[in-house]
């Protein structure tokens, strides 16, 4: 029994997208423009020579929020979302039947439709991969070579990620909304 | 019920309207088919919905065909519900033509769901409460009961008592369905244009005003423009009703976007400013949906009979566009969530438009529902019997 969340410390993102492959090989993503659990949002510089802003190019490493309060868990007819025992945000493919009506739901864009399935899919931590085997990481986290990002146990107050968001300032992506979303963008 | 043999079926008068109607009901049907069947060999990939644009010309044919069976229930209801005199006369085709639609959008929406029999299953095991599109289905299935029954007690085995009660029952799943149709949409607190009270309460109007459109075009068609008396004042009174009903619709509609205008809070005022630019929501959801019949009824003092059965058609075109939007509006504007220029472009408005197997089983449910009013009208009595 865990409470998985990340934090990511996303300035220190150099778009080399090793994750998004990392991710694509572990779960084994089939290939099409729609299918991807994971991406790396860009900003492109602001401002004409000689007068560029740096700091508006940024790198945003992104993927399902894993909501604590998942509008795609409360529209789901069948109850096929669910949160695991981990406070994972999960698609149960026997009781999809999509209806695509989470999709919709969802605010961060973070799911696609799965053509092996013909059922919705999105990130899981890893779950079915890894953290089934008693591995304590994920395939995005473990393949980082700037250490972007921190997978932990948000419920314990000596897990790495808990410390981080003890130290860190952080931001967090529509937070307005009330989803209570479970990643964290370091400042 | 009318004896009833194979030839008899196939038998109609061979007028040219009549010719024409055949024509369409039977090819609509085949594209129908060829669009299920093409469906059922390449799956999702023959429609044009993407990741971004979930939903596409399939739910707003859905939207279509139960709003038309919920606002022909409301209007009939006027009639057997609510004892007005003169809306009695509609009672059963009007039930029989909600009977019709909501059939209509269920083979629709069978066709879009990835998995209709999982979802009758699923629905009953592991009830998702929260869910609006669960309350829909749900109440939609009870309403269908009803109705059914109630069709049953009007027409089958005549009971007015019992139709009465099932009409009250049918009136009251239908409106109940159809708010949380609206619902599915107003609770995605993740597309600001749609977030809110307004499509439940606009689906329950646009419904009424749907239910009008389609009276004067089935009893048009049916008396080709020469009306007994009942007919004819049951119709001068639905212009009264229709003509308020678009007044207050125009009024609502008018506010909905000003309010979202107003302060221009991007997601929704931007959306807003792309959709009121778009030719569907100028020529279809206003010039052909709304102010064509309004003027009409408006110019002929609610006395227009005659004009309204083909100024109909064009808000039912109206009314489609009206659905189109709807699906279409709610999902244009990108989620903006650190995709800022994503593979370096810049978000832009989503496009889609339908792929031709969603245009084919979209439109072909037309052809059933004309079928099935044909077979209706030839099993069934539909009229109102001379000695009540
Ligand atoms: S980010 Fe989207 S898919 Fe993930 S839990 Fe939140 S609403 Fe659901
Ligand atoms: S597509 Fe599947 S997971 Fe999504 S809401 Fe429908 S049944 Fe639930």
């Amino acid at each position: 029994m865990a409470r998985y969340g990340m934090a990511l410390d996303y300035k220190n993102c150099i778009n080399c997208r090793a994750c998004e492959t990392a991710c694509k090989a572990e779960n084994g993503i089939l290939p099409g423009k729609d299918n991807y659990r994971i991406w790396i949002g860009q900003k492109e510089a602001e401002g004409e020579w000689p007068n560029i802003s740096i700091v508006s190019q940024t790198y945003h490493p992104s993927q399902c929020q894993h909501c604590d309060n998942a509008p795609c868990q409360q529209v789901c007819p069948t109850n096929a979302t669910y949160y695991d025992e981990n406070r994972v945000v999960r698609v149960d493919p026997e009781r999809c039947i999509l209806c695509t009506y989470c999709i919709n739901a969802c605010p961060y864009d973070a799911r696609y439709v799965d053509d092996r399935t013909v059922t919705v899919d999105k990130c899981n931590f890893c779950s079915d991969t890894r953290l089934a085997n008693g591995e304590t990481t994920t395939a995005c986290q473990a393949t980082c070579p700037t250490k972007v990002r921190t997978f932990g146990d948000l419920d314990d107050p000596n897990s790495e990620i808990s410390q981080l968001l003890k130290t860190r300032e952080y931001k967090q992506v529509k937070e307005h909304l009330g989803t209570k979303p479970k990643l964290f963008y370091l400042i | 019920m009318n004896e009833l043999s194979i030839k008899e079926l196939f038998r109609f008068e061979k007028t040219p309207l009549n010719l024409l109607i055949a024509i369409l009901t039977v090819g609509l049907l085949g594209i129908f088919v060829a669009g299920a069947t093409y469906y059922f060999i390449h799956g999702h990939h023959a429609f044009n919905v993407t990741r971004q644009h979930p939903w596409g010309l399939l739910i707003a044919m859905y939207v279509f065909f139960v709003v038309s069976s919920t606002g022909l229930c409301i209007i009939s209801s006027i009639g057997h519900v609510f004892e007005v005199k003169e809306f009695q006369v509609i009672g059963k085709r009007a039930i029989a033509g909600a009977i019709i639609t909501l059939l209509s959008g269920f083979a629709v929406i069978a066709l879009e769901v990835g998995h209709p029999v999982r979802m009758l299953i699923y629905n009953v095991l592991t009830p998702g409460f929260t869910s609006a599109i669960w309350w829909m289905g749900t109440l939609y299935g009870i309403y269908l009961v009803f109705i059914t029954f109630e069709f049953f007690f009007l027409t089958i085995k005549e009971n007015h008592k019992w139709a009465k009660i099932f009409g009250i029952g049918g009136l009251l799943a239908g409106l109940a369905a159809h708010s949380n149709l609206g619902a599915v949409f107003g609770f995605l607190i993740s597309r600001p244009t749609a977030n809110g009270v307004f499509y439940p309460v606009y689906f329950i109007l646009s419904a009424m005003i749907t239910g009008c459109y389609l009276i004067y075009i089935i009893y048009g068609f049916k008396y080709k423009n020469s009306y007994p008396a009942n007919i004819k004042a049951m119709l001068l009174k639905l212009n009264k009703i229709l003509g308020m009903l678009l007044g207050i619709l125009i009024f609502f509609e008018a506010w909905k976007i000003i309010t979202a205008l107003y302060g221009t809070m991007p997601e929704r005022a931007e959306t807003i400013l792309h959709v009121i630019k778009s030719p569907t929501f100028i020529f279809g959801e206003v010039i052909l949906g709304m102010l064509i019949p309004f003027i009409v009824i408006l110019f002929s003092n609610a006395k227009a009979i005659k004009p309204m059965v083909y100024v109909s058609l064009a808000g039912m075109v109206g009314i489609f566009f009206m659905r189109y939007d709807l699906v279409h509006d709610t999902l244009i504007y990108p989620m903006d969530t650190l995709k800022r220029s994503e593979y370096q472009l810049p978000p832009t408005f989503i496009e889609y438009f339908p792929s031709a197997t969603e245009f084919a089983i979209g439109f072909g449910g037309i052809g059933i529902t004309l079928l099935l009013f044909y077979i209706a009208e030839k099993v069934f009595n539909l009229d109102v019997d001379t000695k009540h």
